[in-house]
């Protein structure tokens, strides 16, 4: 009996994937763990490992088709030149590739990194994909309730402790699954995920839905007669609407700007980012800088470090994970720098350079996406000066850092000098925070990045 | 008839024997001439003489080893034990003999032992104690823990009545509270020993519990109505031994989550028997991990502050069932 594979659920609130590419064909062999298709997703674009081998006997989902998570994209023959395997035999449940998979899939990365070097990129999608499967938490009960409704757990998210899924997660979703029983399209309108629930989503975005719907590729664009085209977004730039929205709705953004000398480190760095860069391997910039003063400024003001939530509670969060908005040509994406406050300035350089390339290779992983606290934005290399960011939700605040520029400026003494400038813009969230709040906390940055000398240790 | 005491209503069931048997009798310390520690036996020995409410000495093997005699004999005996932590003196003479002598011999021996058990009057760690587990884990004696005034007068009848051992365990908290007057019914009535009682409905989450804590989880219940609007349904047990599956589990199957909540201290009390029972038949009808509140492994403290601290308390079962809802 041929085993189904489901389209993964690649991100907590990610409802629904698109095949990006087949990379195997219909009655090609299939190793366990060998990539057998591209997966697209609003977070991540990620290869989906083989769960077994076997013969690849039926792709279901085309190139560019997008379905629900949990549902079959391709059914595998094991045992195909062995017909043996008892006809009766359950297939898989979902709670089969779970318990098996992540210690197999752990020593085929092993394995993999001693056979070909180069290679890693496979085996982190492996092992990010195992590690999915193991996070995923489930009460006996949902397990059974599951079973009897016929559903794939990986289609829930669960609203438990840790994303657990308990039994209002499946009654839920057979509540929903019984009022819309088209399978693709009407799942796809009303999706389990909370961060696109159908409340959000005003008259006009649910045109936007609709729109999404109706054409087979994403990308496509229709000409129209009277000189105006109609572009569908891309997942991402829905994604990124969504969140947008939300983040202005659930949050009174407040800004708040101070200006930096940022003099000093300026000429540190037209001195030494050559050598640096020789010397480590990867740039050093301004961004490192504001992050360690960042990460000052939130140990002496935990509350930029928190969220507001739905019950009015407050939540402090003891780790300081900085996410740092990156540009992609596909739009931008903020992948976490976790324990941010943990390295030096060379050490944030570091993980700053390793993030931003894995970012534009477009290999990030799930756990590159989750978990970040406050986001340090860097429009300056666009040359902005002065920008007013919206908070990533459900954090507190959001800073933008802008261009870096020559000013005149007024200093001691009344006299006037050339100094190196910046803008720090902070967008915070007045439930959380009020102006002293905030404005204690840019200060704070400030005295930091001006405390910095001619001669600075980057170590 | 006017609302009676949960300790006036033992003190009815014993005389309406009394006067209903002439095989049941009462022994113990200062039952006759002094009433009782606490009263409950008040009256009776000018009712029934000193041939049937018999004052003993200070000695609980000697108390229990002749009960299990004069029930062997055809006597209906009703020992008292003065204070419920004073049964380990006649450990002995219940689990050798009265818990065993109608497996090996055939002979019934119709015989109650009560006392005052519990804590929270500040007795201190001899007069607070919670034994039931002991008991509880031995087979041959049934263990009852009424925690109504109705259920302390029908339970002590049916316990009387039965033809073999029960320990029957008032709690000395509930004897005079004002909320727990009832009226009862003029004519004869028994509660069945093995039968729970539902005292609260509720889909959200079962709270088993029994003894004075039925009044905490109550409490507990209405508040995470109103602030949390979970609707908890809370069992009285009444019955440790035999336990009444039948409405445990069915409850459970409802709710789907479970909160054991026992005076007595943690490890290996009844709230571990009833999780392992939950975990072996309902495996897969928990939305959550089985939870218990109880004392915890220490003996029973002196000092006010640390009775409040030591007794489960309704804040520790609102933190315990708020936990579990969300899980």
């Amino acid at each position: 009996m041929p085993t189904p594979i489901k389209m993964p659920r690649l991100g907590e609130s990610v409802a629904e994937g698109t095949i990006g590419n087949w990379l195997k064909n219909e009655g090609d062999w299939v190793e366990r763990d060998e990539s057998l298709a591209e997966i697209i997703t609003d977070k991540i674009n990620a290869e989906l490992p083989s769960p077994v081998a076997g013969r690849l006997t039926k792709i279901l989902v085309k190139v560019d088709e997008t379905v629900p998570v949990g549902v079959d994209i391709a059914l595998i023959e094991e045992n195909a030149d062995v017909s043996t395997s008892p006809p009766n035999e359950p297939a898989p449940g979902p709670d089969a590739a779970p318990i098996e998979n992540p210690d197999r899939a752990n020593v085929m990365v092993m394995e993999n990194s001693g056979i070909s070097d180069g290679n890693s990129s496979k085996a982190s999608t492996r092992a990010t994909s195992a590690h999915v499967e193991e996070r995923q938490r489930i009460s006996p009960l949902a397990r059974r309730l599951a079973r009897e409704h016929d559903i794939d757990l990986n289609a829930i998210a669960g609203t438990g402790i840790g994303g657990r899924v308990r039994k209002e997660d499946i009654l839920a979703y057979v509540a929903q699954r019984q009022e819309a029983p088209a399978p693709v399209g009407a799942q796809f309108n009303a999706p389990s995920s909370p961060s696109l629930e159908p409340t959000y989503i005003s008259p006009a975005p649910a045109s936007v839905g609709a729109q999404f719907i109706a054409p087979p590729s994403p990308a496509s664009t229709t000409a129209e007669d009277d000189g105006i085209e109609v572009i569908t977004p891309s997942r991402m730039r829905l994604a990124i609407a969504e969140h947008m929205v939300r983040s202005k709705r659930t949050s009174p953004h407040a800004t708040t700007v101070v200006e930096v000398d940022m003099t000093n480190i300026a000429k540190w760095l037209e001195k030494n980012k050559e050598d640096f860069k020789k010397r480590e391997g990867y740039s050093i910039s301004y961004v490192p800088f504001v992050m360690k003063a960042v990460c000052e400024g939130i140990r002496k003001f935990p509350f930029m470090n928190s969220s507001w939530t739905e019950d009015n509670k407050i939540i402090l969060k003891k780790h300081i994970n900085l996410g740092m908005a990156v540009a992609t040509d596909a739009g931008l994406v903020v992948p976490t720098l976790y324990d941010a406050d943990q390295y030096t300035l060379a050490g944030l350089a570091k993980q700053i350079s390793t993030i931003a390339q894995r970012t534009r290779a477009n290999k990030l992983t799930i756990q590159d996406l989750q978990g970040s606290t406050f986001v340090v934005n860097n429009p300056g290399t666009f040359g902005t000066i002065l920008s007013v960011p919206i908070i990533n939700q459900p954090h507190a605040g959001i800073l933008s850092m802008d261009a870096v520029v020559k000013r005149p400026v007024v200093i001691e003494d009344d006299a006037i000098a050339v100094r190196y400038m910046m803008y720090l813009c902070l967008s915070f969230d007045h439930r959380i925070l009020d102006g002293a709040g905030a404005g204690g906390f840019l200060q704070s940055v400030r005295t930091k990045l001006q405390s910095y000398g001619r001669e600075i240790d980057v170590y | 008839m006017s609302a009676v005491t949960y300790l006036e209503a033992i003190g009815q069931a014993i005389r309406e024997e009394m006067q209903r048997d002439e095989a049941v009798f009462l022994l113990g310390e200062d039952v006759g001439t002094y009433g009782g520690a606490f009263k409950v036996s008040l009256g009776l020995l000018e009712e029934f003489g000193s041939e049937r409410v018999i004052d003993t000495p200070m000695a609980e093997a000697a108390i229990i080893g002749s009960a299990v005699g004069a029930a062997l004999m055809g006597m209906r005996p009703i020992a008292e034990m003065q204070f419920i932590d004073f049964i380990t003196c006649g450990f002995d003479q219940i689990i050798n003999m009265a818990n065993k002598m109608y497996w090996r011999s055939g002979m019934p021996v119709p015989m109650v032992i009560r006392g005052p058990s519990g804590g929270g009057v500040k007795g201190g760690p001899f007069h607070s104690a919670s034994p039931e587990a002991w008991f509880f884990h031995a087979p041959g004696i049934k263990v009852v823990v009424p925690s109504t005034t109705y259920d302390a007068k029908g339970l002590l009848k049916t316990a009387i009545r039965d033809n073999n051992p029960v320990l029957y365990l008032e709690h000395k908290l509930l004897y005079r509270l004002p909320e727990l007057r009832e009226e009862l019914p003029t004519e004869d009535y028994v509660v069945p020993i093995g039968k729970a009682i539902v005292r609260r409905e509720g889909e959200d989450m079962t709270i088993l519990t029994y003894g004075a804590m039925v009044h905490q989880c109550l409490k507990a219940a209405q508040t995470l109505e109103q602030e949390d609007d979970l609707l908890v349904e809370v069992i009285d047990l009444r019955s440790l031994s035999p336990l009444d599956r039948e409405t445990i589990l069915e409850s459970v199957k409802h709710t789907n989550k479970v909160l054991i909540v026992h005076e007595d201290t943690l490890t290996g009390g009844i709230g571990a028997e009833l999780s392992a029972i939950l975990a072996e038949d309902l495996f897969e009808y928990l939305d959550g991990p089985i939870t218990r509140v109880a004392a915890p492994d220490a003996p029973f403290p002196y000092a006010p502050p640390l009775e409040a601290a030591y007794l489960p308390s309704v804040e520790k079962i609102l933190t315990a069932a708020r936990k579990l809802a969300a899980y």
